[in-house]
């Protein structure tokens, strides 16, 4: 996955987030889509699926508690799209521990992972930006 | 079916491209068909409930589908695995969900339904309407079908009484 300077809000720790998220996914895709024995592209999976488990709780953390420091109108919003990432994070870690890291999961997780990523910084988060400028100030 | 209930779709999918793919979206003419069947060679039929019923079915050419996912991962993709298949579902899952947030402000409140993958052309599917209304799109990298069968959920009730 390709970082975009047209991804950036101006919130330094919220944009070094969202690029260390975007490159975390790409090295997960590219373990995951390269050709190879499945079993030994499970620790990779592993890896990610704990990263991803703690890293989005302290990103999730830091960017409410900044749109709570600005009055972001659409905080809840965003609390809630936050609340459901989580849930299908610990749903597919649920899975796993059920089915297995099999293939087929895994590259499920992996699309929806991506599709994600993509709409929470191209889209959701570039309205705290907008806001900001809106305001007349520049993000911190 | 009412034409209205078009906008939202093109709408979204105008949007999302951009968003996600940095791809503008052309349409071109409406038409209508007498089934719903797959156009292309893979598939999301997505089903819709609440004051409208009905179905969504995005159609796409396999080199497209593997394209648009490339342009997402930013790596190359040759083959619709589970991987390719997950994220174009989720692609229309998005679409969809900003459509129906549009037609919510013109007063239609629905929900969806988790998205079906359809590969290949030989499945038909159910239709809620005498025809389905089929919106083709071009983009650069090739050109997809978003087809369309809706009604409204009063309709029916009264229908039944």
């Amino acid at each position: 996955m390709m970082w975009k300077e047209k991804y950036e809000i101006g919130v330094e720790t919220v944009d070094n987030q969202h690029k260390e998220l975007f490159h975390r996914v790409f090295d997960f895709l590219a373990a995951v889509q390269r050709k190879g024995d499945w079993s030994e592209k499970i620790p990779k999976v592993k890896e990610t699926l704990a990263f991803m488990q703690e890293y989005v709780i302290v990103h999730f953390r830091d960017e409410e508690d900044y749109q709570l420091q600005i009055n972001f109108p659409e905080y809840e919003e965003h609390k809630e799209v936050h609340a459901k990432f989580r849930g299908m994070i610990n749903q597919y870690a649920v899975r796993f521990a059920e089915e297995g890291f099999t293939q087929a999961l895994v590259q499920e997780f992996s699309g929806k992972l991506m599709t994600w990523l993509i709409v929470h910084v191209a889209d959701m988060d570039q309205r705290i930006g907008a806001f900001v400028r809106e305001q007349g100030g520049q993000a911190q | 079916m009412k034409v209205e209930f078009i906008e939202p779709f093109v709408r979204a999918a105008r949007d999302v491209f951009q968003m996600m793919m940095d791809l503008d979206v052309r349409r071109g003419e409406l038409r209508a068909c007498e089934q719903l069947i797959p156009s292309k060679d893979a598939s999301v039929a997505i089903a819709v409930t609440g004051d409208l019923l009905g179905s969504i079915l995005f159609s796409f050419p396999k080199q497209m589908t593997l394209d648009m996912v490339a342009i997402m991962a930013g790596m190359p993709v040759d083959e619709l695995d589970g991987f390719v298949i997950s994220a174009l579902g989720e692609v229309a899952n998005i679409i969809s969900g900003n459509a129906l947030a549009y037609l919510h402000s013109a007063n239609y409140s629905c929900n969806i339904c988790p998205p079906q993958i359809v590969l290949g052309q030989d499945t038909h599917l159910e239709m809620v309407t005498r025809k389905v209304l089929i919106v083709p799109f071009k983009t650069r990298i090739g050109e997809f079908d978003i087809m369309i069968t809706l009604k409204e959920a009063r309709q029916q009730v009264e229908a039944a009484l």
